[in-house]
C-alpha cells in the first residue's frame, strides 16, 4: 500500500499475512511445500538444531486423530517467514531487534514446531492429538513437528534451553521458507493499529501480561526478558512476527506459548468484532513482588488513558500469584473510568467448590472464567507416545490411560483467551 | 427419616480444650443442641443417635470422618447432620470431613456454620447453612437447620433461601465461543453500562486477625514453618511441586544448620536457586537457634512443616492451615515463622 489513497481516511502502513494451509505432512529427501504438503529433511533440520549444548536432537510429526500424545511439552511456534517488504521475523532470536510487523509475513497454518522433553523446572505438560481432549489444546488440531532432545553431559540447563529455543524458532522460520514461492491459500491485511478512533466503535486495548520469573519462567519480547521492564505500547502486528517468544515453562494448562503469542486471540477477536476496534496491545511484566505489581499496573491503566483507550481487556500468564497481575489492573482501570474485563482460570479444587480465585478483584465485575485448572479429567491409552517415555506427574506410562487436571493439559485454561473451556455451576 | 446428628465435645458437654483430644462416641439419643433441634424438626424425622468428638481428634486426624460415620451406622441414618460449628475451625473442619463423606456413602447431609469458617470450602456438594458467629446465635440458627433439615428430607433443593453459604460445584463445560470472544463480548456489555455480567463471582475471603504478641519469648516454644518446598535432597516424600495435596514434617533435632545440598525446594513458583544454595532462607534454624542458645526463645519445635503453596487450592491450604495449627497446639508451640514465597 503506498499511502498515498486521498479517497477515504488516513491510511496506515501494516502486514500482509500470506498464509498457506497446510493439509499433509512427511519427513522426506528435501524440505518443500506442494500443494499443501509440507515435506520436512530430517537431516535438515537436525542440523538447524545441532547445539553443542545438545548431544542428540530428532524430529517426527504427529498429526490430528492419530493415536498419539506429547507429554513434557515445552514450547511450540508457528512457522513463519518474511517475504517482499520492510522487518526480519523472530526479532532478537533469528532477525536482528529492529521493530517487526511490517511488510508481508508468509504463514504455514496447521502447522507447529514443538520441543518436548525434560528440563528442571519445568512442569509436564500433555497433548492429546485425537478423543475429548485434543480439542482442549491449539496443538490437538495442528501437525506437529516434535523436536526431541538429548541434553550434552557438560552443558547447563539454561544451555539447553537457550539452544533449543533458538533451534525451534530457525526450524519454524526454515519451515515457512518452503512456501516463499507459493502461491498462498489466502491473504490478509492486517493494518497497524491506528493511532485515533476511525469510527464510532470504542477503542479496546488488549493488556497482556508477560511472565517473568527468572530461567524457565521467562518471556522474551525483542529477545530480552521483560524482567524489570515498565508497560508497554506495541503495535499487535509486531506479534504477528515473533516480537514476543516463550521461555516459560510452569503452569502448561495456564501457559502462552509462543504459538499463542504470534496468534494473540484477543487481538485477534477485537479484529474480527465490528462493534470494537483493536486500540492496540499493551505488554506487562508480571513481576515478583507486590509493590512492583502495584506499580506496573497502575502504570498499565495510566497508559491506556493516555492513548484515549475506551476499555480493556487483561489476561495473564500463570497460576495464582499471576491474578494479582489481572486484578490490581483491571481495578486500575475501571479506577480510572475505563472499563475492564480480566480473563482467569478457577483455581477451585478438584471438586469445583473451593474459592475459584486467589487474588479477586475488588472494583472490576466483568471476568471471564477459563475454566476450574483442578477438574480432573480421564485420557485414554495411545499407541504412540512423543516427547518421553513417562508421565512423571503421576508417574506413569506415557501410552497408559490416565487422569489428570485440567492444568497438565497444554493450554487447557489459556490466559490469553485461546480455547473454549468455561466454567458453569452445576446444578 | 432417622437422623445422626455430629457435635464436638464442647456442645456434648463433656469438656472443654482439656478434652480435645478425646476420640469419637456415640449416644443413642439428641444432645446438647440436638435437643432443641429434634423439638424445632417436629415428629415426622427423629434424632436417632449423637455422635461427638474432641475438635483435635477431629481436625487432625485422617481417619476420623470415617471413624465418626462407621459409629453413626450403628443407629442406621438416613440423614446427618453436623454442627453448628459457628466460626470454630477444627469444628467446622470436622463437620464438613463428616457431611462430605456421608455424601459418597450416598446419605443425604447438611451442615451448619459461619461463612467465615475455614472448614466451609471442605463441604464438597454438601449444602452448608449458615450459622452466626458464635453460639449466642444458637436459636436462629437451629430454626434455619430445622427448616432446612425438613426441606432435604423431602428430597428438595437447599439453596440461598434455605441459608445456604456453600457455593455451587463449578464444573468445566466448552463454551461456544473462545475465551478472547466471549472477552470481546462481555468488554462491550461492560461499556454499555452492565456491571451485572460475569462468566465468575469473586470469592470472599475472610480477614484473618492476627494472634496478640507473645508476652514473653523467653519462656516460649517457637517452631519453624513454610510454604517454600523445602524437603530432604531427593524428596524422599514426593512433595508436589505445585497443587500441593500434602504437608510433611522433618525433625531438626540435632541440627544447627541445614547444609548446602542436603535440602532443596521443589517449589516450582519461584526460582530455587538461592534456597537451595542456603535453605536457610527458606527456614531460618541457623539464627533460631542462635536465638535459642541466647536464651532469647525458649525453645525450638524439634521439627519443621512444610508444603509447596503454588497453584495450590485455598481450600487445601486453609486445610493444612488448621491441621498445622492443631498439630502446634498439642505440642504447646506459642509462636510460628511462616515463611511464603
Amino acid at each position: 500500500m503506498s499511502g498515498n489513497d486521498n479517497s477515504g481516511g488516513e491510511t496506515h502502513p501494516g502486514l500482509t499475512r500470506l498464509v498457506h494451509a497446510i493439509e499433509d505432512v512427511e519427513l522426506g529427501e528435501e524440505t518443500k511445500l506442494e500443494g499443501g504438503r509440507l515435506t520436512v529433511s530430517a537431516e535438515e533440520a537436525e542440523g538447524i538444531l545441532a547445539d553443542s549444548a545438545l548431544a542428540q536432537v530428532g524430529v517426527s510429526w504427529v498429526s490430528p486423530g492419530e493415536s498419539a500424545r506429547i507429554v513434557k511439552v515445552l514450547d511450540a511456534v508457528e512457522p513463519r517467514a518474511k517475504g517482499d517488504g520492510a522487518g526480519g521475523i523472530f526479532p532478537g532470536f533469528v532477525s536482528p531487534a529492529r521493530p517487526a510487523g511490517l511488510g508481508t509475513t508468509h504463514v504455514l497454518r496447521g502447522v507447529a514446531v514443538v520441543a518436548a522433553g525434560y528440563l528442571p523446572r519445568a512442569q509436564e505438560g500433555v497433548v492429546e492429538m485425537s478423543g475429548d481432549a485434543a480439542v482442549l489444546s491449539p496443538l490437538g488440531s495442528t501437525h506437529n513437528l516434535v523436536v526431541e532432545f538429548e541434553p550434552s553431559s557438560d552443558a547447563s540447563w539454561g544451555d539447553v534451553d537457550t539452544a533449543l529455543r533458538r533451534g525451534l524458532l530457525k526450524l519454524a522460520v526454515r519451515l515457512a521458507e518452503a512456501a516463499l514461492e507459493a502461491d498462498p491459500d489466502a491473504v490478509e491485511e492486517l493494518p497497524a493499529a491506528p493511532a485515533q478512533a476511525q469510527d464510532d466503535r470504542p477503542r479496546v486495548a488488549a493488556i497482556t501480561n508477560l511472565q517473568t520469573q527468572g530461567t524457565f519462567k521467562d518471556v522474551f519480547v525483542y529477545g530480552s526478558s521483560m524482567a524489570g521492564s515498565l508497560p508497554t505500547l506495541i503495535d499487535p502486528n509486531e506479534l504477528e512476527d515473533g516480537a514476543v517468544v516463550s521461555g516459560q515453562y510452569g503452569h502448561p494448562g495456564l501457559k502462552n506459548p509462543t504459538y499463542i503469542h504470534q496468534n494473540h486471540p484477543v487481538a485477534a477477536a477485537l479484529r474480527a468484532s465490528e462493534e470494537a476496534e483493536l486500540g492496540g496491545v499493551i505488554i506487562c511484566p508480571e513481576p515478583v513482588d507486590q509493590a512492583q505489581k502495584e506499580l506496573v499496573s497502575a502504570l498499565a491503566a495510566r497508559l491506556c488513558k493516555t492513548c484515549g483507550f475506551d476499555a480493556a481487556i487483561v489476561t495473564k500468564e500463570g497460576g495464582g500469584n499471576a491474578d494479582a497481575d489481572v486484578a490490581l489492573k483491571v481495578d486500575a482501570l475501571e479506577e480510572l473510568g475505563i472499563p475492564a474485563v480480566g480473563l482467569f482460570a478457577e483455581m477451585g479444587g478438584t471438586e469445583g467448590t473451593a474459592p475459584p480465585l486467589v487474588a479477586p478483584p475488588t472494583k472490576a465485575t466483568a471476568m471471564v472464567s477459563t475454566g476450574n485448572y483442578d477438574e480432573e479429567l480421564e485420557l485414554g491409552e495411545v499407541e504412540r507416545a512423543l516427547g518421553g517415555e513417562r508421565i512423571d506427574l503421576r508417574d506413569a506410562d506415557a501410552h497408559e490411560a490416565i487422569e489428570l487436571p485440567h492444568a497438565a493439559i497444554y493450554c487447557a485454561l489459556s490466559p490469553l483467551g485461546w480455547g473454549r473451556l468455561t466454567c458453569e455451576d452445576a446444578t | 427419616m432417622r437422623i445422626v446428628h455430629y457435635i464436638n465435645q464442647y456442645f456434648a458437654g463433656v469438656g472443654g480444650e482439656e478434652e480435645a483430644g478425646r476420640g469419637p462416641e456415640l449416644r443413642e439419643e439428641s444432645v446438647g443442641p440436638g435437643k432443641r433441634l429434634q423439638t424445632l424438626i417436629g415428629d415426622e424425622h427423629e434424632i436417632v443417635a449423637t455422635v461427638f468428638c474432641g475438635d483435635d481428634y477431629a481436625a487432625g486426624t485422617a481417619e476420623a470422618a470415617e471413624e465418626i460415620l462407621s459409629l453413626a451406622d450403628e443407629a442406621d441414618p438416613e440423614l446427618i447432620v453436623a454442627g453448628p460449628a459457628f466460626t470454630s475451625g477444627r469444628y467446622g473442619v470436622a463437620c464438613s470431613a463428616v457431611v462430605a463423606a456421608a455424601h459418597e456413602r450416598g446419605l443425604k447431609a447438611i451442615a451448619s456454620m459461619h461463612e467465615d469458617n475455614p472448614g466451609l470450602q471442605d463441604a464438597g456438594v454438601v449444602p452448608v447453612v449458615e450459622s452466626g458467629q458464635t453460639a449466642r446465635r444458637m436459636k436462629g440458627t437451629l430454626e434455619r437447620v430445622a427448616a432446612a433439615v425438613q426441606k432435604l428430607a423431602a428430597g428438595e433443593q437447599i439453596g440461598e433461601e434455605e441459608g445456604r453459604i456453600s457455593r455451587p460445584r463449578r464444573v468445566n463445560v466448552l463454551a461456544d465461543a473462545p475465551a478472547a470472544a466471549r472477552a470481546v463480548d462481555l468488554v462491550l456489555a461492560r461499556l454499555g453500562g452492565d456491571t451485572e455480567r460475569t462468566e465468575l463471582a469473586p470469592p470472599d475471603f475472610d480477614q484473618v486477625m492476627p494472634a496478640g504478641p507473645v508476652e514473653d519469648l523467653s519462656e516460649a516454644s517457637l517452631a519453624l514453618v513454610t510454604e517454600g518446598g523445602l524437603v530432604p535432597a531427593g524428596n524422599p516424600d514426593k512433595l508436589e511441586s505445585s497443587r500441593a495435596t500434602l504437608w510433611l514434617r522433618y525433625s531438626l533435632d540435632g541440627r544447627d544448620s541445614l547444609p548446602e545440598g542436603e535440602f532443596e525446594s521443589v517449589d516450582g513458583g519461584f526460582s530455587t536457586v538461592a534456597a537451595d544454595e542456603d535453605p536457610h532462607r527458606m527456614v531460618p534454624l541457623d539464627v533460631a537457634r542462635e536465638l535459642e542458645h541466647e536464651g532469647a526463645i525458649g525453645g525450638l519445635h524439634p521439627e519443621y512443616l512444610v508444603t509447596t503453596g503454588n497453584g495450590t487450592a485455598v481450600a487445601a491450604s486453609k486445610h493444612f492451615g488448621v491441621e498445622w495449627a492443631v498439630e502446634l497446639h498439642k505440642a504447646k508451640v506459642q509462636a510460628a515463622i511462616l515463611s511464603a514465597t
